[in-house]
């Protein structure tokens, strides 16, 4: 992969990550949904739960409402041609559902459709 | 024929079975499991209580050995227990590579039967092969294993296992595909999304780049 294609392809996975930030942060489901894959799966425990299914997560998203003081970090960004992982640590959730002060990391998997890079799977590990 | 499994061919529980081997209960039961071992259990009885016979052992056995990534791990498994207090971070890994090992297997052996304990039935997969998108439920990778068929010269390897506490990240590096479907010499990477519940880690999703030859 020459460099600029690498460069071209980087930002496409990270203005996916954006819209799930920008959708996390004001509280919105509708603003990360279109960076998500029709068949996309989410899971991962909040307590002893399990959370499965992305309507899980936008629900959650819009139950939860804004949580203006989350940072992320980019962990990491792993590019396979067509396929992509990113780890993103979230601090500073809030909400409704959330609490305060929780920390969040996420592994997040992406399939690089005609449309551009879609979020296939969000896999998360909660802290409180 | 009939001859051959007289009381003495067969071996009559897991201790057996495993002293036979030459190797732990622990592992005879996964390869049970994950890796096809002849076992068989008597009807009417509790689940546990086993046999099997030594001539189909020692054909499994035979069969087995060609299956380069299963001695890695067995190898792995000789080695004395990880003391999980100190070495909790082995434990997980090694849990992680014993599944990853279910997969290969009935990826080699062109059978999803030995793959089905690998991955959660909620699981999914996603990824291009030869233009075709295939997103949606594993059933897609067994029938594709099915179709598939043999792939005796499947080399994997482990590019990246990264954990963090209940979920974790695999991405298997695997060439030398061949099959029905795969035709000759093929190369996949796959990255597989796990996570560990009821203290088992299993697979919840695979991605997957087939690369064009």
């Amino acid at each position: 992969m020459a460099n600029h294609e690498y460069l071209t392809e980087y930002d496409g996975i990270v203005k996916a990550m954006q819209l799930y930030l920008d959708g996390s942060k004001q509280g919105r489901s509708e603003l990360m949904r279109p960076a998500f894959h029709p068949d996309a799966s989410f899971f991962g425990y909040a307590g002893d739960q399990l959370a499965n299914g992305t309507q899980f997560l936008f629900d959650w998203i819009d139950k939860n409402g804004p949580a203006p003081a989350i940072e992320h970090r980019i962990v990491s960004v792993d590019i396979l041609e067509s396929i992509a992982v990113v780890r993103l640590e979230v601090g500073g959730w809030s909400g409704k559902l959330a609490g305060s002060g929780v920390h969040m990391s996420d592994l997040f998997t992406l399939l690089k459709m005609p449309t551009g890079w879609k979020i296939i799977q969000k896999a998360f590990h909660w802290s409180a | 024929m009939f001859t051959r499994n007289t009381p003495q061919k067969i071996l009559e529980s897991w201790k057996q079975i495993a002293g036979y081997l030459e190797r732990s209960e622990r592992t005879v039961r996964r390869w049970e499991a994950c890796e096809g071992l002849p076992v068989h259990r008597r009807g009417h009885e509790k689940q546990d209580t086993v046999f099997a016979y030594r001539h189909e052992i020692d054909v499994w056995s035979r069969s087995r050995t060609k299956c380069p990534g299963a001695e890695l791990i067995d190898d792995a498994e000789g080695l004395p227990p990880v003391k999980s207090a100190n070495n909790a971070y082995l434990v997980e890994h090694d849990a992680i590579t014993r599944t990853m090992h279910c997969y290969i297997a009935g990826a080699r052996a062109g059978d999803s039967n030995l793959m089905h304990a690998a991955f959660y039935p909620w699981a999914t997969i996603s990824g291009f092969c030869q233009g075709v998108e295939y997103s949606g439920s594993v059933k897609h990778v067994f029938d594709w294993i099915t179709e598939n068929g043999p792939a005796p010269n499947i080399e994997p390897r482990f590019a990246r296992i990264e954990i963090i506490e209940t979920i974790a990240v695999v991405h298997l590096e695997v060439q030398h595909w061949s099959g029905k479907l795969a035709g000759a010499n093929a190369r996949a990477s796959d990255v597989f999304t796990l996570l560990r519940r009821n203290g088992e880690w299993k697979i919840t999703h695979k991605l997957f780049h087939w690369h064009d030859q």
